[in-house]
């Protein structure tokens, strides 16, 4: 009960405080920009986003035709008689002449060639919307239908897509059970006028704009049934607006938790609360609480305000605790105002590419499920997600937001808040916090485990970095940077626990932390992957990063893990700090060719 | 108000940036950010165009063709890059949905000049890429259809649009637009980004650590310090925007006239550094300054992009080296706007200096 009555005091002073510098001076001035905001986005919706304006240059020698295609605003429009705009035809990016558009010359050419046959057939359907007979402008009307199937790993394995036919006549024999479908109804069950309704609303919004505000809205019926031009491709960056409308609050308000913490730190203000008889842990779990809260309170009023489930809260709490983790060491990391700014952003550019780039692939890749903004777009899309799937797409995140808290808990002291080193010492510094002196190889053992959820986030963004390239290029690439990820991780144990100062430690001590370490490594991987992740490691990407085939005994790989970390540390020995670097590749050559062997042998 | 001064301030900030490395986070960032985005283009490139990957096999995507016989049977299988199958519906959708085909289309039999509309039923596999180019191609062969289908309709309409003839052959999918009409604008400017919210940490430290007085009392001006401030952020943009220009161009992006690109968003971002001076200055406090100043720089950013001639479509029209543009009209304006701003900055800091000497 003393810990939650504490933890709610603090919570309490935390929010006055928070009010009281934000407090006069700020919130008339936030209303008062908050109302620009929406007369800002107002205008903006009124008047258009004029960014390509002027972009091509378009000769026509048919003033009708001008009037009619000279509305987007991306064409500078010239008119000429067809002669002269045949001879100087170099001079525009695209010329029609007599109702025939000249081939384009240039790049800009053909992109304006792209542009104008989208604004063409815009002007061909608004005309054809207003014919009395609709089924006569539109004799045909497509009924799209979605037939669901994930792909798993092994279809990539052969670098090809199976639907990619080879020459042959032989229809394609389904292998599993063919259940039957029932012939479509030839007639549409959409009364005509409502299908015109449909064709004219489309006509005022361009495609993109349609496709982001009928993201969260239920799409009305007479949108499974298009005709032919309306049939555009379903791009894949509709998980953007995601980042934007439901990451991008939760960055903002992890600022200032960040700032909150930060503010602790400057001429040792937090000194008072430091000397206070709470542990560090209710202290920042005090702090926190108005703004998990807050966090929460956001995501709920997005959810509600988009119409969208709130289940769509699930995967958003993990991302949530992840920032608050990351912002509270970064707030006690980072020595000035410039270097909180520079660290949070370097933060929010990563963990967005991480959010963001495996989503594009929802439910084309189960790699997408990497990512938990996955899981929100299978929620709004109606289909939802298993418990194992939300395990697989939120374990890391879970456990790294533990681990980061674990860090900032131990480190939350008055010696390591008000010191003065630089940034790199002082990260060593946080680490070595973690790692008990009296206990070297014990600490290094368990500090190799914790480490083990952000090897496989990094590893995870160089899957997906790399997993877009064709074979053997991702697979080269993905040995390389896996095995130099796991090597520098794994020396970080050693190097700021052994290699403090001018140390220089035995080599029997040595092989017994590398020994600790392998071990560590080993024993984290195994617990991780016997809990998940078996869809990734059953494919060859998978063996890449964590090679399971072919090796089915333990001691090899433990014997790797820990020749690699003692080729660092007898570098770093032998040579001093400089030599770290060289050191860490050295280790990286020896891992990756040990991974390509058994790959190669494996797929052999 | 003197030179001098200024640089040794100026000096004094880039110190304190290269004293904790933070300018390498920012050259990381950029890297990360530019190789990040050249292999999703590697990737998009490859996935929409599927040849690219493996240009000695001929792909074909697999269509299974299921009811009537129409003219699109014929369209389907003049194009190469369809091979057409006649099946029936359930084994076809079967094969779909292991992905042995790339689409099942039901035709039905529905007469051309019937008084209803033939209604195709298009079987695709639910979200995936290849579904994006399957249909863009199939999206060709049904226009041509459905074109036949109206030429038997035609006695039908009351009127017809004016005719334009586009040049026959393969288009491919091109970023043109995307990368020139909004990636490069957007590159350009986060370093401009980057530099106003540096100002205000700049400028809230003296105030949080309490360094103001020391610094006042120096023969060096408060104005000066704003303005040396100022001059270290504003110089790390054009070198920062320049970076990426060099980056786009080892992508193999052209980028025209970089010169008065550069100048143009180096004036553009002096107005922004100016304007989130002023809000630091206001406010003195490191939260309440970026909070203000962002949420106004998403309201300026709005209205801007809204008005015709803008400096970011001047940006973009000066790339693609599109003519026409009122580059030295942009550049006044935003250099008076600037002056301006920059006159309300002197006097306002000027104004603290003294009050700060006073001891107030």
């Amino acid at each position: 009960m003393g810990v939650l009555s504490s933890v709610l005091t603090i919570a309490r002073w935390e929010v006055k405080r928070s009010f009281t510098t934000l407090g006069r001076n700020v919130l008339p001035v936030a209303v008062v920009l908050f109302l620009l905001l929406m007369l800002a986005t107002g205008f903006t919706a009124r008047s258009g986003m004029h960014l390509q304006d002027g972009i091509y240059s378009l000769g026509i020698d048919d003033p009708g035709l001008s009037a009619i295609l000279g509305g987007d605003a991306r064409f500078r429009v010239f008119s000429g008689d067809s002669g002269t705009l045949r001879a100087y035809r170099g001079s525009y990016d695209l010329v029609i002449v007599e109702g025939a558009v000249l081939r384009p010359l240039s790049e800009r050419g053909r992109a304006a060639e792209k542009t104008l046959e989208r604004d063409y057939a815009r002007y061909v359907s608004s005309v054809y919307n207003r014919e009395q007979d609709l089924f006569a402008a539109y004799p045909l009307w497509i009924d799209l239908r979605a037939v669901k199937s994930e792909l798993s790993f092994d279809a990539t394995q052969s670098g090809q897509y199976l639907s990619l036919q080879q020459r042959s006549g032989e229809s394609p024999v389904p292998e599993g059970t063919v259940a039957v479908v029932a012939t479509p109804a030839p007639q549409l069950p959409v009364p005509e006028e409502a299908l015109r309704e449909g064709l004219m609303q489309e006509e005022g919004t361009p495609d993109q704009l349609r496709r982001y505000t009928g993201l969260f809205s239920q799409e009305p019926e007479y949108q499974n049934f298009r005709t032919p031009s309306q049939l555009s491709p379903p791009l894949p960056f509709d998980s953007i607006i995601f980042v934007f409308a439901f990451i991008f609050p939760l960055y903002f308000t992890s600022q200032f938790f960040m700032m909150s913490v930060m503010h602790e730190r400057i001429e040792r203000k937090g000194e008072v609360l430091l000397a206070s008889p709470v542990a560090p842990s209710v202290i920042i779990a005090g702090k926190m609480l108005p703004y998990l809260l807050g966090m929460v309170g956001i995501s709920t009023a997005v959810i509600l305000a988009a119409g969208a489930p709130l289940t769509v809260l699930l995967p958003l709490f993990p991302v949530i605790l992840f920032f608050l983790a990351s912002a509270l060491l970064i707030g006690m990391i980072s020595r000035s105002f410039k270097e909180l700014s520079f660290i949070s952003i370097f933060f929010s550019t990563v963990a967005t590419t991480y959010l963001f780039f495996p989503s594009i692939f929802a439910q084309v890749h189960v790699i997408s499920l990497i990512s938990p903004l996955t899981l929100i777009v299978l929620q709004l899309q109606g289909e939802g997600f298993t418990a194992g799937q939300y395990m697989y797409s939120t374990a890391l995140f879970y456990l790294t937001s533990g681990v980061l808290f674990f860090a900032g808990t131990v480190n939350f002291n008055a010696e390591r808040l008000f010191s003065e080193l630089a940034f790199f010492p002082r990260v060593r510094e946080f680490i070595a916090a973690t790692l008990s002196r009296d206990h070297p190889f014990r600490s290094v053992f368990l500090a190799n485990i914790l480490l083990i959820p952000f090897i496989f986030m990094v590893q995870m963004m160089a899957l997906v970095l790399f997993f877009n390239l064709p074979l053997p290029w991702s697979l080269l690439l993905l040995i390389g940077a896996a095995a130099f990820i796991e090597e520098f991780a794994k020396s970080i144990g050693v190097y700021t626990l052994f290699f403090e100062g001018d140390a220089r430690p035995g080599i029997r001590t040595l092989v017994l932390a590398s020994a600790a370490t392998g071990a560590g490594f080993l024993v984290g991987e195994k617990l991780f992957l016997f809990a998940m992740l078996t869809q990734i490691t059953d494919s060859v990407f998978g063996s890449v990063l964590f090679l399971q085939q072919g090796v089915l005994l333990l001691w090899l790989p433990l014997l790797l893990h820990i020749t690699g970390v003692l080729a660092v540390s007898l570098v770093l020995r032998a040579g001093g700090k400089r030599w770290y670097l060289p050191g860490l590749l050295a280790a990286t050559v020896i891992h990756g060719l040990y991974n390509l062997y058994f790959i190669l042998g494996w797929m052999r | 108000m003197n030179a001098r001064h200024i640089t040794i301030i100026a000096k004094k900030e880039f110190q304190g940036l290269n004293h904790e490395k933070t300018i390498l986070l920012a050259v990381l960032l950029q890297l990360f950010v530019a190789m990040f985005s050249s292999f999703l283009m590697v990737g998009l490139t490859s996935m929409y165009d599927p040849s690219s990957l493996s240009a000695a096999t001929r792909v074909r995507y697999g269509i299974a063709l299921v009811g009537a016989n129409t003219t699109l049977d014929r369209y389907l299988g003049e194009r190469a890059d369809f091979q057409v199958y006649r099946m029936d519906l359930s084994t076809g959708i079967a094969a779909l949905e292991e992905r042995k085909l790339a689409a099942v289309i039901y035709v039905p039999p529905t007469p051309p000049d019937a008084r209803e509309p033939v209604q195709v039923t298009l079987y695709t596999l639910q979200n995936d890429i290849q579904t994006a180019v399957v249909q863009v191609k199939l999206k060709e062969v049904l226009l041509e259809y459905e074109e036949d289908l109206r030429e038997e309709r035609r006695p039908r309409l009351s009127s017809t649009p004016l005719d334009v003839r586009f040049p026959a052959g393969q288009k491919t999918e091109g970023f043109y637009e995307f990368v020139y009409g909004l990636l490069i604008p957007l590159l350009v400017f986060m370093p401009a980004i980057i530099a106003s919210s540096l100002i205000i940490d700049m400028i809230t430290e003296e105030y949080q650590h309490n360094t103001l007085e020391t610094l006042v009392s120096t023969p060096v001006s408060f104005a000066e310090v704003v303005w040396g401030k100022v001059l270290a952020c504003e110089l790390l943009v054009p070198v920062q925007a320049g970076a990426w220009l060099l980056l786009l161009a080892i992508n193999g992006i052209r980028v025209e006239n970089p010169l008065p690109v550069l100048f143009l968003v180096s004036l553009s971002s002096l107005a922004l550094i100016l304007l989130s001076a002023l809000t630091a200055l206001h406010y003195r406090e490191r939260t309440a300054a970026q909070f203000i100043y962002s949420t106004a720089l998403v309201v300026v950013i709005l209205v801007v992009i809204a008005i015709p001639g803008n400096p970011l479509n001047v940006i973009v029209r000066a790339v693609t080296g599109s003519p026409g543009m009122d580059l030295a009209g942009t550049l006044a304006i935003v250099g008076i706007g600037a002056m301006a701003l920059g006159y309300v900055t002197h006097r306002y800091a000027e104004r603290i200096g003294r009050l700060a000497q006073l001891g107030t």
